[in-house]
């Protein structure tokens, strides 16, 4: 048998690289491109070690100032929570309904050029308003309430899932709407039976997802007025005396959300695998875990 | 000449009831109702007739599983129950559309996505199952109007808000119970039987109960929006400058404000990356040197994933002083650290496990392993969410200034509370530019990382 | 003293797979043996067993030292004299040839150094001797995923070289590779043997190979030690028995060509 012979059997004489300039440079450029403008900030901060130091026992003061927790409000911080959850519910609903056309008029395959981008566009201008923004702007037509609240969630909604629901459809593969194209399918019905079943699942799933960011938004927004628990926590934190009721109100959130977060998380493992979690057990660990290895599970959280 | 066996005696299935001659008269029946209800007819025969109409509603979808019936359904059902909320609306509140809207779209969203919870488990093909769930949620309508219609009897009878509603909730609980006996006597797998109802029940009744909590009307946004030149006017124009020697606490000017922010993001952003880089190693199972190390640090990282950023914020303020941009960074490094530890560990948890095996086999420590084997793996990644964490920061720490963590936050709501509108409108314009263009910088350098 | 040796070693998993079964055997300095059975016939496991990558018990001792309940501090030492290759390379992909290479002295460096990848002079000289012993020194500063696969494995035993090993162990080495660089990479591991005097066991399944270059042959079936002997001695009947089964073009690497 014979073998091209590409490896003399004497060690060859190879002349050494020199080490390439171009990566050491790019690691100090790095590394002062962080470390300057972190000096710049921590120097404009009046970050002081002292107060550095005093930090900590600042943050201890306080929670050691929140418990035992009381919570003799129940009633009232209950309705508060539920106007959150609410406004946080009713806000996705509308980004669902409207993000599900935009979705569509932005994905790059299914739609022509001159709506794409104009959708693109507005969406992502939609997307640059944080909800904290809207609500302030909403309150002048709509007056202080969960109303306000819930518009402003739903319009920042809009624009978060109709990019997520347009990369979905953009991702999905063209086989199916080939086939149906050639079989005489029109452009409706390419989208009614090529890409809706393909894309669906997972654009259910981001409306999931996007449900329990709107909690943690909504929580929030009580701070200008627009209803919500997050009025309660702040005006608490006020004065000292209340602080056991704010770390009472604290709780009563943190639980809401991970409690929501649990349960979307495994319905959205639901609709995306399929499967039911396979024992109690197990869904509790996931719940506490909050981990999917899916990537379709977690979303940009943008 | 090539022989083929006998061919073994095949047998067609029955075709499946279409059910569209099931359907007119079911239609038909509930034309029926509806013109009663509206008509204030009421009596001992309406619980009768309504729960017939509830059992043979669903011995119906049972037996037929038609596409087009199923679309016939849900149109019909549709209908019926929009003109029933505009029955009510009219009757409530003058007529508007907007009352119809309300009830009946979220529904259909919902029944919907009932469906879809449902679609992997059934035996059939996608069409099927998504007709059966739309079908479920049709018969779910279809008993909400009913029963709507009769509550709408009762109400006249019996003047009092709080029955309809009460009522009404009720309703909807029974919607899911009925859909999970739909779903437990169709052919489809047992989970189907417990998805629906809580999907359907689940979605249908926060659905209603946030839609009366929020007072939300379609109505409202619609007149609003013919009369948008009325608040237009308080917004603009915007106004970028404005005197400083009023009397007012206004000891800010705007580039100051901006430069206080993108401090806060810079400082949060690093520090917060920094510190989530070893906790995302600790925290993800190739990589976590044993079992109590991962669960700890998983069970922190979901703790301050859970906290808002603004609770955050307000948490900060309160300990270390009101007003101080120091909390602001406080604040903005436990937001960074969730976010990157949360993106970093799950990408650490795809990683290649082959080096890290050979570095394990050369003699290195644990600490080498993670350093030389799986860091590398990561580190376009976490360069990658490093930015994406920034431009979050910049979003997040505009917002933070309305609890006194600093920044251009802090700005805009001290103008807010002297009702300057245009002066907010000038804030709001410059925040708008600020995240535009350093989410073009972000996304256009992780291009380039990647 | 004989090199490595295996007394009674068993190798079950926590899933309660056994997939070794009471090996004895013994391995003496210099030797280039070369490992053969089906797929889950315990190669790997063997393999592993040597540097404690798998959960051992009987006893497994390395140069007098012993595998088997060693502490974390010993089983390093272990490791740091035993280097291994893989089949699917094992490289960190994103990161440089020379860094890839450098993996192989990461025992013999202060653990701060390594951290921040601040390498002995001394240490880089190793690992570029390493690059040009088997050839590619002209790619140190080439991302290991621009390499082909031939020269990703040659990238893989420089690396194991670099630890200026007592022994190597080669898993599947050129499993993924084609026929011609197949020949490259063993004629590579077969002159290392040979000039550096390096213990070097080799797990294959292309028979062809086995008898090409192999001067002592394992068989293993089962989990069990079916053969071991010299490659003269072995005909198709030997390997027959250890496979099982007749010889087919897909156990021979000129049969997949």
């Amino acid at each position: 048998m014979t073998v091209p012979d590409l490896a003399p059997d004497a060690i060859p004489d190879m002349a050494r690289p020199a080490e390439p300039l171009a990566p050491k440079v790019i690691k100090w450029a790095v590394t002062f491109g962080i470390l300057i403008p972190f000096i710049w900030a921590v120097a404009g901060l009046e970050v002081s070690p002292s107060r550095m130091w005093a930090a900590p026992g600042q943050v201890w003061v306080l929670i050691s100032g929140m418990f035992p927790p009381d919570f003799t409000e129940m009633g009232r911080l209950m309705t508060k929570l539920l106007e959150s959850i609410y406004v946080a519910w009713i806000g996705t609903l509308i980004g669902a309904m409207f993000s599900f056309p935009a979705g569509f008029m932005a994905a790059a395959n299914i739609s022509p050029r001159w709506l794409v981008a104009p959708t693109r566009a507005i969406l992502s201008a939609i997307r640059a308003f944080p909800e904290l923004i809207l609500a302030i702007i909403f309150i002048v037509p709509f007056g202080l309430g969960p109303f306000t609240g819930a518009m402003a969630i739903g319009l920042h909604s809009i624009g978060t899932l109709g990019k997520l629901t347009s990369e979905v459809i953009e991702g999905v593969d063209d086989g199916p709407l080939e086939a149906i194209g050639a079989s005489g399918g029109t452009t409706m019905l390419r989208m009614r039976f090529g890409v809706v079943p393909q894309a669906m699942p997972n654009i259910v799933a981001y409306w999931l997802y996007r449900f329990e960011i709107n909690v943690r938004a909504s929580a929030v927004l009580g701070l200008v007025g627009a209803g919500g628990i997050g009025a309660e926590i702040v005006a608490r934190l006020r004065f000292r005396g209340d602080w056991p009721k704010a770390g009472a109100a604290l709780i009563l959130t943190i639980v809401a959300v991970l409690v929501i977060d649990a349960a979307s998380a495994a319905i959205r493992r639901r609709i995306i695998t399929g499967q039911p979690s396979q024992s109690p057990i197990s869904k509790w660990m996931t719940a506490i875990t909050g981990s999917h290895r899916d990537p379709r599970l977690t979303a940009d959280p943008s | 000449m090539t022989t083929f066996a006998e061919p073994q005696a095949q047998v067609r299935p029955p075709e499946p009831r279409t059910g569209r001659t099931v359907l007119l008269p079911f239609i038909a029946f509930a034309a029926a109702l509806y013109v009663i209800g509206y008509a204030g007819e009421a009596g001992p025969v309406w619980g009768l007739l309504i729960g017939l109409s509830t059992f043979g509603l669903f011995w119906w979808i049972k037996v037929t599983r038609s596409f087009v019936d199923g679309i016939v359904l849900v149109v019909a059902s549709t209908i019926s129950y929009s003109m029933f909320n505009v029955v009510v609306a009219s009757r409530e509140i003058g007529v508007t559309s907007g009352l119809a809207f309300r009830a009946a779209l979220p529904i259909a969203i919902i029944g919907i996505a009932a469906g879809w919870v449902t679609q992997r488990n059934s035996g059939g093909t996608r069409v099927s199952t998504i007709v059966i769930s739309a079908s479920a949620w049709a018969g779910g309508a279809y008993v909400a109007l009913l029963t709507a219609v009769a509550v709408g009897v009762l109400d006249r009878v019996r003047p009092g808000q709080t029955t309809t509603q009460l009522l009404t909730f009720g309703l909807f609980i029974a919607v899911g119970v009925a859909s999970g006996i739909l779903g437990a006597t169709t052919n489809v797998s047992f989970w189907l039987g417990k998805a629906t109802p809580l999907a359907v029940g689940g979605g249908a009744l926060v659905t209603i109960l946030a839609w009366n909590e929020i007072g939300f009307s379609a109505y409202e946004i619609w007149v609003k929006l013919l009369n948008i030149g009325d608040f237009l006017g308080e917004f603009w124009p915007p106004q970028f400058t404005w005197p400083k020697s009023l009397g007012q606490p206004s000891s800010f000017n705007m580039g100051k404000a901006l430069i206080e922010t993108f401090q806060i993001a810079i400082v949060g952003a690093t520090v917060g990356c920094f510190v989530a880089a070893p906790l995302s190693f600790m925290a993800s199972r190739p990589t976590a040197p044993n079992a109590a190390v991962y669960w700890i640090s998983k069970s922190f990282l979901n703790l301050v994933r859970t906290i808002p950023d603004l609770f955050w914020a307000v948490f900060f303020a309160t300990a270390v002083g009101f007003g101080k941009p120091f909390a602001g960074a406080l604040a903005m490094i436990m937001f960074s650290l969730a976010i990157m530890a949360k993106l970093l560990s799950e990408t650490v948890d795809a990683i290649d496990l082959g080096p890290l095996e050979a570095a394990r086999a050369a003699g290195a420590t644990h600490g080498q392993v993670i350093a030389r084997a799986a860091f590398p793996q990561v580190l376009p990644n976490f360069i990658a969410y490093g930015l994406y964490v920034f431009e979050l920061n910049i979003r997040a720490s505009v917002v933070i200034g309305f609890v006194g963590a600093g920044g251009i936050g802090r700005l805009l709501d001290e103008r807010r509370q002297f009702f300057r509108w245009d002066e907010v409108m000038a804030i709001v314009l410059v925040i708008f530019a600020v995240v535009l263009v350093i989410e073009a910088v972000s996304i256009y350098a992780r291009r380039r990382i990647a | 003293m004989s090199r490595i040796q295996f007394t009674g070693t068993t190798v079950t998993y926590p899933g309660g797979l056994t997939a070794l079964k009471d090996v004895d055997l013994v391995i003496e300095e210099g030797e280039f043996v070369v490992i053969v059975g089906l797929s889950g016939a315990g190669k790997s496991t063997l393999l592993r067993s040597i540097n404690g990558l798998v959960p051992v018990t009987g006893s497994v001792t390395v140069d007098g030292r012993e595998v088997v309940g060693a502490s974390n501090r010993e089983i390093r030492e272990i490791r740091s004299d035993v280097g291994m290759i893989f089949q699917t390379f094992n490289l960190v992909n994103r990161a440089r040839v020379i860094n890839n290479v450098l993996m192989g002295r990461l025992s013999m460096v202060p653990r701060w150094r390594s951290m921040f990848g601040l390498w002995p002079a001394h240490d880089k000289e190793i690992a570029m001797q390493s690059l040009e012993r088997v050839g590619i020194v002209e790619k140190a500063y080439v991302r290991a995923s621009d390499l082909s696969g031939g020269q990703q494995q040659r990238v893989g035993i420089a690396r194991a070289l670099a630890q200026e090993p007592k022994v190597i162990l080669a898993d599947e080495p050129v499993a993924s590779l084609d026929p011609v660089t197949s020949h490259v990479v063993m004629r590579d591991l077969q002159r290392i043997n040979r000039d550096l005097g390096i213990t070097t066991i080799i797990n294959l399944h292309f028979l062809d190979l086995a008898r090409q270059y192999g001067q002592r042959l394992i068989g293993l079936k089962d989990g069990l030690l079916v053969f071991d002997g010299n490659i003269k001695d072995v005909d198709d009947d030997v390997f027959r028995g250890i496979y099982g089964r007749a010889i087919t073009p897909d156990d021979l690497v000129e049969g997949r060509r």
